[in-house]
């Protein structure tokens, strides 16, 4: 059995070097935090299965990002990874993969294409998702009681849109929790000290913040401080697991966070390029799910 | 001096101050009248008291504290007539580089691990010194080559911007140690904020300083030929604006425990409607910090008004431009009548 196993390990291994596979990859932008993981995790798994990777950054430039897909295209590249500079200018891009018979994945922001043909591919994580497990691990926290205030991220922003009405959701469930303030603090920390702090001064009885990010909630951690409110009496709540927000929820402040998997996202990335290159059947929605981040688990997560 | 301070136009000559002492009071009326209004609204809608809530009165000026300090330099840069864009970047590379010098020792993803535990002193210093240099580049350049201050500070606010994000290639700062963190706890940063006025509005009311600051600004021709080193004072204003940029960088990264790049991303606005809605005159020559102060107010009585009395953060930003806007066309509306009188 093990025999058999290393003989098939080898002939994928002689198969992938034989083709010497080449993706041609373009993100959005090489100096944003969560894309670099992103982008360094595609790196990774590229390397690790023998595949030629070209990397391209669009710089925050639809049209910049076109042509790069175009040049790819011209190069006849094996596939095409396609980070979104913007999701509405898709249905173009996957027009030009398909009419090139070359395979598409689409990785960490969703397309907006009404239904991705066959060969095209979506990898990344529900944003659905992200607000509705802070909302229920604060209603835990609440013991399914209390006020809470909703600090939401710039209001041009699709992510808080989405994990704001998560949130709202998640509270109509339960009638014993009121959402008595909400407001944007634009995802930053010193706006959500001001916020917080005109909170507090309103008078309002409040037991939880849900804010749509982790800057914003530890603004409310550190306005709750400065007002002589000890946060871990409070419930918390932010999303995207950065090093600070994991700091606080080892301190006790922050109840729960949520981690988004740019690993995961990236490795899903190539496996379903891979495997269109392949010709196998790849799902046009490969989910990489969200990870919920408490007292319990955070540890495992400080390195990633 | 005593022949050159008689002729320059001194902003606390006896006519002078008889026309300018209303335009404050104007200002401050206007202050008073969206004050009144929240607490009206406060009662009909809440029904607890808008200004009687000492803390809430503290939060107001706290949360304008760091756009005021950018306001008192842009004040004098306005005066000069010239602007300053540069400010909220200018914020954000101060921010960075004192944070840096301020973690806390023994934290393992430090940007200088072996710099860490330093007096206050040391990341306090550098950072003004970061902004003073940002300043005296902007007057520098604007003084030397002539070129008009917007371009200068434009240059400067784009620059500064890329600047704060290569620093640490985009990663926040955190972990600050608590002797860094205390000048943005409690209420210190609304003193820092009230004591720098104080010296500004002293500086240019009363000493030679300020009279030349006025002069250059009213007419820098004039300035030049009753002997006043116009290029030299241009840049000691755009310094101290800098310099000023550099504290309120220090206040900022101090409240937030932390350092970003993306810090005061839009201050330099508001501060310079700050000094409009003060009175401060855009064609230069005109303005007083004290009008700078009460406009620095408004802005944040506003803040703290809307989220009082719980306004859509979608309409906020209508109603606040909108009474930006009224504050001024109503200043200058009463100003013209009292001249016609």
């Amino acid at each position: 059995m093990k025999k058999l196993f290393l003989a098939l390990s080898a002939t994928v291994a002689f198969s992938a070097a034989a083709h010497a596979t080449t993706i041609g990859v373009t993100m959005d932008k090489f100096d944003d935090n969560f894309l670099t993981s992103v982008r360094n995790a595609i790196a990774a798994e590229g390397k690790a299965q023998g595949v030629t990777l070209q990397f391209e950054d669009a710089q925050d430039d639809t049209g910049k990002q076109l042509s790069q897909i175009q040049n790819f295209i011209a190069q006849k590249v094996d596939a095409i990874i396609v980070n979104p500079v913007d999701t509405s200018a898709t249905p173009k891009m996957t027009q030009l993969a398909v009419a090139a018979k070359i395979p598409l994945v689409y990785v960490n922001r969703k397309p907006e294409d009404k239904e991705l043909p066959a060969n095209v591919a979506f990898v990344g994580s529900n944003e659905k998702v992200s607000g509705k497990l802070e909302g229920e691990e604060l209603v835990k926290c609440l013991k399914g009681k209390g006020n809470i205030v909703v600090m939401q991220g710039q209001l041009s922003n699709n992510a808080a849109l989405d994990r704001t009405a998560d949130i709202e959701e998640v509270v109509a469930a339960n009638p014993d929790i009121k959402i008595v303030q909400k407001q944007t603090a634009n995802w930053d920390r010193n706006q959500a000290l001001d916020l917080m702090n005109n909170w507090i001064t309103a008078g309002d009885k409040i037991a939880g913040v849900a804010a749509n990010n982790d800057e914003m909630a530890i603004g409310a951690i550190l306005a709750l401080k400065q007002a002589g409110v000890d946060p871990k009496t409070m419930c918390i709540g932010g999303i995207d697991a950065t090093a600070d927000g994991l700091s606080e929820v080892a301190n006790g402040n922050l109840y729960v966070t949520v981690f988004q998997n740019a690993t995961g996202q990236g490795k899903g990335a190539i496996d379903a390029a891979l495997k269109m290159v392949k010709g196998e059947k790849v799902s046009s929605y490969v989910d990489v799910p969200f990870e919920k981040v408490t007292k319990d688990n955070y540890k495992t997560y400080m390195t990633k | 001096m005593e022949p050159l301070s008689n002729t320059l136009a001194a902003p606390d000559r006896k006519p002078k101050r008889q026309r300018r002492l209303p335009t404050e009071f104007g200002i401050l009326a206007v202050l008073i009248g969206i004050a009144l209004l929240f607490e009206a609204l406060g009662w009909g809608i809440r029904g607890q008291s808008f200004l009687g809530n000492q803390q809430r009165l503290l939060v107001m000026i706290l949360q304008v504290s760091v756009v005021g300090l950018i306001a008192i330099g842009v004040t004098q840069v306005i005066i000069t007539g010239g602007i300053d864009l540069s400010s909220g970047s200018v914020l954000a590379v101060s921010a960075m580089v004192a944070a840096s010098l301020a973690q806390e020792p023994g934290y393992a993803r430090a940007v200088f691990p072996s710099l860490s535990g330093l007096p206050f002193i040391v990341p306090a210093l550098c950072g003004l010194v970061i902004g003073a240099l940002a300043g005296f580049i902007n007057g520098s350049l604007i003084a030397i080559t002539a070129i008009p201050p917007f371009i200068a500070t434009l240059g400067m606010m784009v620059t500064a911007r890329s600047v704060a994000q290569v620093y640490t290639r985009g990663q926040p700062i955190s972990m600050l140690a608590e002797n860094y963190t205390w000048i943005g706890s409690g209420a210190v940063p609304v003193v820092i904020f009230l004591v720098t006025a104080v010296i500004f509005h002293i500086a240019l009311r009363y000493t030679r300083y300020g009279k030349f600051t006025y002069a250059i600004g009213a007419n820098p021709q004039a300035a030049r030929v009753s002997g006043i080193n116009v290029n030299r004072h241009i840049m000691l204003v755009y310094t101290l604006a800098g310099l000023l940029s550099g504290l309120a960088g220090l206040v900022t990264s101090a409240r937030a425990q932390s350092g970003q790049s993306s810090m005061g991303l839009g201050y330099e606005l508001d501060a310079i409607a700050a000094a409009v809605i003060g009175g401060v005159s855009l064609a230069g020559g005109a303005g007083r910090i004290t009008g700078t102060v009460i406009g620095t107010l408004i802005l944040g009585v506003m803040t703290s008004g809307f989220t009082f009395i719980g306004i859509d953060s979608y309409i906020q930003g209508i109603v606040k431009g909108i009474i930006i806007v009224a504050a001024v066309v109503a200043d200058q509306y009463r100003q013209r009548r009292r001249r016609k009188v």
